[in-house]
């Protein structure tokens, strides 16, 4: 089985996609003749033409606008948005229309497509080229959201995410483009969306964690284990619709939860599913559960590793959440 | 010279007063330590009481004949020389303490008793320590008095999960003195309080609210050295046995279990009763109930019927209020509806069954039924019964001794109606028989009294015109 990094296997998933479904239509800045600003579709469009792999404007309300109209006549556009950063012009799209138009159309146009963005920090890129949005299309109905933490679930949950009838938008943790490796099948699978992996299993208490912060939630979670805090890793893979069955089960078990997000807190993702956890299992909780995620203010460029909730601020957490 | 009032000391079960048969000394007589001073008759016995000290009879109280209540003064004595003990005459409102040597006698006087509601808990905790030291005990009891802890403001504190646990356990947290971290109560806290072997102040048992130091029917049924079950040697590393804290509902249906059948003189009536005619009714009701969302069952009726004949015998409705002394009828009918649920047994409460349309209390009993298994019942839906009924069901058996829902004096157990031969108008023929097996308490309803009382109702299921006709 081939090793890959998360940008191979996203290319790979990409490529199977366009060779097995003619309706399939990639479009966004770059991303043909250049192949992306992370070279993630690469090649692409030498093989599958500038028909099925089409460069835009730097317009991303365009890009998702004309992608909405070839979904509602039929075809399977996944549109990149370069960094997520840059999402918001075309967020009246997405939020409007995109999310809107399965419910409006009686299910008559479903506006199947994939959204494709890098999201988060971590690799220097400031303030327009670091945030991470996902609370934003949480929020919203009729839009489901992924965030894949390795190049295996990345090309599964693209795949899957291809083949949904919904509208996906697909994060793409950038800080593990090529950072992360690992065993990636040749051919077709798919991670089903909705299922959330016990990354370590654990007694003491639950880490929710996704994207790059998954694996300094593990980092935290070993350095907690010699302390004697045995924590159990949720990577939650897929946001919306979150397995909720799964992180309820571990939290009956332990009683205890930490949840890690690279966006400000307030109003944060991690806001959600502490709601949702205190609705379903407030009689299991032994502690507050507690966030350990970015500040509530704009993204910092020289103080990146300080505003990430890397290991070093995850720690404490566990330990304190364990021992409260 | 001092004087010494001698009361008339508690002879035991329930016993409140005497009527003096005959004394043996005469006022002026010097006596010595247990001479004999009077004969007294109780209800139960002729008790011949004794000196408690050596002096002279001052005054005698009651002549031959006379009813003396326990605790009122029987004889003063004019205790002279050195050798006597000091006075022991007390304040007539002081704490009750007993001096006297009452061989028979088993400590203080209690003021209620748990489960009998009458007692609440409005003290502060000062006048509750008070109170728990005038109730102690004067021999020690094998268990050890509740710790009075109460928590500042009534709020303890403690994480969702802890609260879960001790309302599991019915443990009150506001009596769990905390160890945990900024004064919280822990698990570690609930489990050492449970642990104990005295009953928590449990709040999910009707009337079962506790005053710590007042002997409980936990304490009762723990009063005697505790069995303990010894671990058998295990084999490779395979446990025998599992061990689960006694607790929650599961003690507390342990206790009051035992405290009624310690109590009520149980006596199980049984008899069979033709429901071939009642079934019919229910029959042709059914649809037009179901029509209205009600659910007829054969229970419905029961009930109506179970009121109807304690109306015509109060004594089956009736409770002994022991703090007084007095047979309680009760003017209404407060029916308990014995349900099983996962937890264990709850007797929730179909309240005015007597005002109730047979509808209604068929409504009734369902919503009971489904909110004791979701676990939804209110305090007020598990309180103030005053006659039981236990559904015995599929699995009821051939006939049952169901035990009192103490303190009330009658309990009935209804079977599943079976087809059974029956003999009507000398031919046999198939009838629709249930078995009802009734218990009650013979030191209350005497045996053709509560007899009569079950073919009262099932007079009325035999004949369910006369039951609709009449209810």
């Amino acid at each position: 089985m081939p090793q890959m990094n998360m940008v191979q296997a996203v290319n790979d998933a990409l490529r199977l996609e366009l060779k097995r479904d003619p309706r399939v239509v990639l479009l966004g800045e770059d991303i043909g003749k250049v192949g992306g600003v992370f070279r993630v579709t690469q090649d692409l469009q030498k093989e599958f033409g500038p028909d099925r792999v089409i460069d835009t404007p730097l317009s991303e309300g365009g890009i998702i606008g004309a992608a909405i109209g070839m979904a509602l006549y039929g075809l399977h556009p996944v549109p990149e948005i370069q960094f997520s950063d840059f999402i918001f012009p075309a967020f009246d799209q997405i939020v409007s229309e995109l999310a809107k138009f399965r419910y409006r159309s009686g299910g008559e146009f479903p506006a199947k497509m994939v959204i494709r963005t890098p999201v988060g920090g971590g690799i220097r890129g400031g303030h327009y080229h670091s945030q991470s949005p996902e609370a934003y299309f949480i929020h919203t109905p009729g839009l489901k959201v992924v965030c894949p933490s390795n190049p295996y679930d990345a090309k599964g949950l693209l795949l899957a995410s291809l083949r949904d009838p919904d509208p996906v938008l697909f994060f793409e943790p950038k800080r593990v483009y090529r950072a992360a490796r690992s065993e990636v099948p040749e051919g077709d699978y798919t991670v089903p969306l909705s299922q959330a992996k016990v990354v370590r299993p654990g007694q003491h208490v639950t880490v929710l964690a996704w994207g790059a912060m998954l694996y300094e939630a593990i980092e935290a979670a070993n350095q907690a284990a010699a302390l004697g805090v045995d924590s159990e890793v949720i990577d939650l893979r897929t946001l919306w619709p979150v397995d909720i069955d799964t992180i309820i089960a571990s939290v009956k078990k332990t009683g205890r939860v930490v949840v890690v997000h690279e966006a400000p807190k307030t109003c944060g993702f991690g806001a959600e599913l502490i709601a949702l956890i205190n609705e379903k299992a407030f009689l299991h909780l032994e502690a507050p559960p507690v966030r350990v995620t970015g500040y509530d203010t704009p993204f910092p460029y020289t103080l990146e590793m300080d505003y990430l909730p890397l290991a070093g601020r995850i720690l404490p957490a566990l330990v304190e959440t364990a021992r409260y | 010279m001092s004087r010494y009032d001698f009361k008339l000391p508690d002879i035991g079960e329930g016993v409140a007063e005497g009527e003096v048969v005959a004394w043996h000394v005469r006022v002026g007589d010097v006596v010595k330590e247990d001479q004999p001073l009077v004969d007294v008759m109780t209800d139960k016995a002729s008790v011949t009481i004794t000196s408690p000290k050596a002096g002279r009879i001052a005054e005698l109280f009651g002549k031959a004949g006379e009813v003396v209540k326990v605790h009122s003064v029987l004889v003063s004595f004019d205790l002279s020389g050195g050798a006597a003990a000091p006075a022991a005459t007390a304040a007539p409102d002081a704490p009750k303490k007993d001096p006297g040597p009452a061989a028979t006698a088993v400590g203080d006087i209690k003021e209620s008793l748990p489960g009998m509601g009458a007692m609440t808990v409005t003290a502060t905790p000062a006048a509750l320590a008070a109170k728990s030291a005038a109730a102690q005990p004067t021999k020690p009891m094998a268990v050890p008095a509740a710790d009075d802890y109460q928590a500042p403001n009534g709020r303890a504190l403690a994480t969702p999960a802890t609260r879960k646990l001790a309302r599991d356990l019915s443990i009150d947290l506001n009596r769990v003195r905390p160890t945990g971290p900024q004064g919280r109560v822990t698990k570690d806290d609930l489990r050492a309080y449970a642990g104990r072997g005295s009953a928590p102040a449990a709040v999910e048992a009707p009337a079962a609210v506790e005053v710590p130091g007042v002997p409980s029917a936990a304490a009762a049924m723990t009063a005697r050295a505790p069995v303990s079950i010894a671990t058998p040697a295990a084999k490779g590393g395979e446990a025998l046995e599992e061990r689960v804290p006694f607790a929650g509902l599961r003690r507390k249906i342990a206790e009051k279990m035992a405290l009624s059948v310690h109590t009520a003189a149980h006596f199980t009536f049984v008899e069979e009763c033709d429901v071939t005619a009642l079934k019919a009714v229910r029959e042709r009701l059914k649809p037009k109930a179901e029509a209205l969302g009600v659910k007829l069952t054969p229970l419905a009726f029961i009930a109506k019927a179970a009121v109807l004949a304690l109306k015509k015998f109060p004594i089956l409705n009736a409770a002994i209020d022991e703090s007084t002394n007095e047979l309680v009828y009760r003017k209404y009918y407060n029916l308990g509806i014995a349900a099983s649920t996962d937890a264990g047994l709850i007797v929730p409460v179909l309240k005015n069954a007597d005002k109730r349309s047979l509808l209604d209390v068929a409504r009734e009993i369902e919503r009971l039924g489904t909110d004791a298994r979701a676990g939804k019942l209110k305090l007020e839906d598990l309180q103030g019964s005053t006659f039981t009924i236990t559904s015995l069901g599929a699995q009821g058996g051939l006939f049952a001794t169901p035990i009192i829902n103490f303190p009330e004096v009658a309990i009935l157990g209804v079977h599943q109606i079976k087809q059974k031969p029956v003999v009507r108008d000398g031919q046999i023929v198939i009838g629709e028989v249930m078995l009802l097996s009734l218990s009650f308490d013979h030191r209350v309803v005497d045996g053709h009294v509560g007899a009569a009382f079950a073919y009262e109702i099932i007079k009325y299921l035999h004949d369910p015109d006369a039951l609709l006709l009449e209810s």
